[in-house]
């Protein structure tokens, strides 16, 4: 089973960490869902432990599954749920104002701006960056 | 009472958020919330100063069931260095124009998770607040919504969720280890399990802060984020979310002092590193912003190495310095975009105090790592330090010299437009705070020692 469970996070993680290097902001948003699961599977497994359901009475004598880790992994679930939709939100907003969602256009449009924003400061080497 | 500066931000968060933070009251709202926090933390301070470690368990659970609070000085510090600092950011950003209805119920709840998981015994508590620190932060980082700020926002939330997904996952192997979350069992009984996993689990604690703070190999990120964001945000950004990195570094540092002593070659090794990478990036940045963002990556480095030499006297050090190079950074990142009277003389001291000259406060944060150096036969560390200084030196007043020295073609035409004086006094207000540590830096200190006694004493 902690194999089982060990394989399933490494696959999952690797495969997130594989997604997160593209360039292609969609593919990066689902690497970082698959790194935040494979994240909450190794939570699971790290409480892993057969026995009866851990609701009072407990049958004497039977050792209890630890519920510890199932409370952790609620939370960890509803907070990588949470994340995952601000990401999309923020890869949508992206793509309304750029209609693109490859990060490196993204760049370019950035150094444009910078550029844009250099070019009204002529003269001046160091500045603020973005004026006061 | 421990509940209290931590439940005050909590509520006036959620009720900020239905409201629009655009209008000048809302913000004021935000700023007297954070203001009766700070006042709270003050209290808890002196009285843990007087009484000792304060614990408390939600709810009125039994002890071990219910989530805990616990707090020695070094929480409280922590908690209201950051939360001081986010003081003065929003009441910054609320004398000139809010541009977001987000804004001030952002900025409670970032404050609300800081002070959270300084507060917290418990690792996954920690985790917690941490998170929404950090959510509240992935939305500040995109304030602004242009193109860059986007970028920047991007950027920050794929590079930190990663370093968030690493801290779960140590928690969770902290938990399989010793078979506890919190954090006091945890520093008694990592003595006697396995040694191999616990450095595991400690590397990856470390890379987690490591990237929050930006140390050398995960400092890749910060650039374009601090560059990006607006003023107000990056003084939070680098004066109170990068606390979590130096916060989280003492405080797991200290629950794992064996995997900490392991680790010092390579605390110091990066640490150096850090700071020369991050001090001659800084000589060669083009604008302001961006030699503070490559100046963050060097100071950072000072706290790696005060841990890396290990003692009392380094602890205390690196306390010092967390909080002195935290107040700098917020200090120069609010002050750089201004203009007109004062100004200069505000940029002055900034530098001064990175650089670390008297009669500033960053002389105090090196002198500490410099004697805990010296006490421990380190010639290395001690020129690694005095080239830290000379580069910070030369690289701040660079941008002074840029800024205040030579005038531009469009200022000589055009003539200075001076920032609003609410702004610059405000500003002033922390350039003076600068300065009274610099000149009277015995309460600092005393507040550094005893938190480096505190978490000695465990937890």
């Amino acid at each position: 089973m902690t194999l089982a469970y060990s394989l399933v996070v490494a696959v999952l993680f690797g495969t997130g960490a594989y997604l997160l290097l593209k360039h292609d902001l969609i593919r990066v948003a689902a690497g970082v869902v698959l790194v935040s699961n494979a994240a909450n599977l190794f939570i699971i497994a790290a409480g892993l432990s057969r026995g009866v359901v851990p609701v009072l009475p407990i049958p004497g004598g039977e050792s209890v599954a630890d519920p510890v880790v199932q409370a952790l992994v609620l939370t960890a679930i509803v907070i990588s749920f949470g994340v995952s939709a601000l990401l999309l939100s923020l890869v949508y907003r992206v793509y309304t104002s750029h209609l693109s969602l490859d990060l490196e256009d993204l760049s370019g449009a950035d150094e444009e701006e910078s550029e844009q924003e250099l070019a009204s400061l002529t003269g001046r080497s160091i500045g603020t960056g973005r004026g006061a | 009472m421990l509940v209290f500066p931590l439940g005050v931000l909590w509520v006036a968060a959620v009720v900020l958020s239905l409201l629009d933070g655009r209008r000048q009251r809302v913000g004021y709202l935000a700023v007297g919330a954070l203001t009766i926090s700070v006042i709270g933390l003050i209290v808890l301070l002196i009285d843990i100063l007087n009484n000792g470690r304060a614990e408390q368990v939600a709810g009125n659970w039994a002890y071990g069931v219910g989530i805990q609070l616990r707090a020695d000085v070094l929480d409280v510090t922590f908690a209201l260095l950051s939360v001081g600092v986010i003081l003065v950011a929003t009441t910054y950003e609320v004398l000139g124009r809010v541009r977001s209805r987000a804004f001030p119920a952002l900025a409670c709840f970032m404050a609300t998770g800081l002070i959270g998981l300084s507060l917290t015994g418990d690792a996954f508590n920690f985790y917690v607040f941490f998170e929404i620190a950090m959510i509240a932060a992935y939305v500040l980082a995109g304030y602004g919504e242009r193109t860059r700020q986007l970028r920047a926002a991007i950027i920050f939330i794929i590079v930190n969720l990663l370093g968030s997904v690493l801290f779960l996952i140590s928690v969770a192997g902290l938990y399989h280890l010793t078979g506890t979350l919190d954090l006091l069992e945890i520093q008694r009984r990592i003595t006697i399990v396995d040694q191999q996993p616990a450095i595991l689990l400690a590397t990856m604690i470390f890379v987690a802060f490591a990237i929050k703070l930006g140390i050398f190999p995960f400092h890749f990120w910060l650039a374009a984020v601090y560059t990006g964001t607006r003023p107000a945000v990056a003084a939070m950004l680098s004066g109170a979310l990068a606390n979590i990195g130096s916060y989280g570094l003492i405080r797991f540092g200290t629950t794992m002092p064996r995997e900490l002593e392991i680790g010092a070659p390579v605390l110091l090794a990066l640490g150096s590193v850090s700071i020369v990478y991050g001090g001659f990036q800084a000589l060669s940045a083009r604008s302001a912003t961006e030699v503070l963002a490559y100046s963050s990556i060097g100071q950072v480095g000072y706290i790696l190495i005060a841990l890396g030499l290990g003692g009392h006297l380094a602890l205390v050090a690196a306390i010092l310095f967390s909080i002195v190079n935290a107040v700098n950074k917020a200090l120069l990142f609010l002050a750089v975009p201004l203009r007109g009277w004062l100004v200069g003389g505000i940029i002055a001291i900034a530098a001064f105090s990175v650089a670390g000259v008297p009669p500033s406060s960053g002389f105090f944060g090196k002198l500490g790592i410099f004697r805990a150096a010296v006490a421990d036969d380190q010639p290395l560390v001690i020129a690694l330090i005095f080239i830290g200084s000379l580069l910070s030196f030369i690289y701040m007043f660079q941008i002074y010299n840029a800024r205040f020295w030579e005038i531009s073609a469009e200022e000589s035409r055009e003539g200075v437009v001076p920032t609003p004086i609410a702004r610059r006094s405000l500003v002033c207000v922390l350039a003076a705070f600068v300065i009274v540590i610099g000149l009277w830096p015995e309460p600092l200190i005393y507040l550094s020692e005893q938190a480096a006694i505190a978490v000695e004493a465990g937890g």
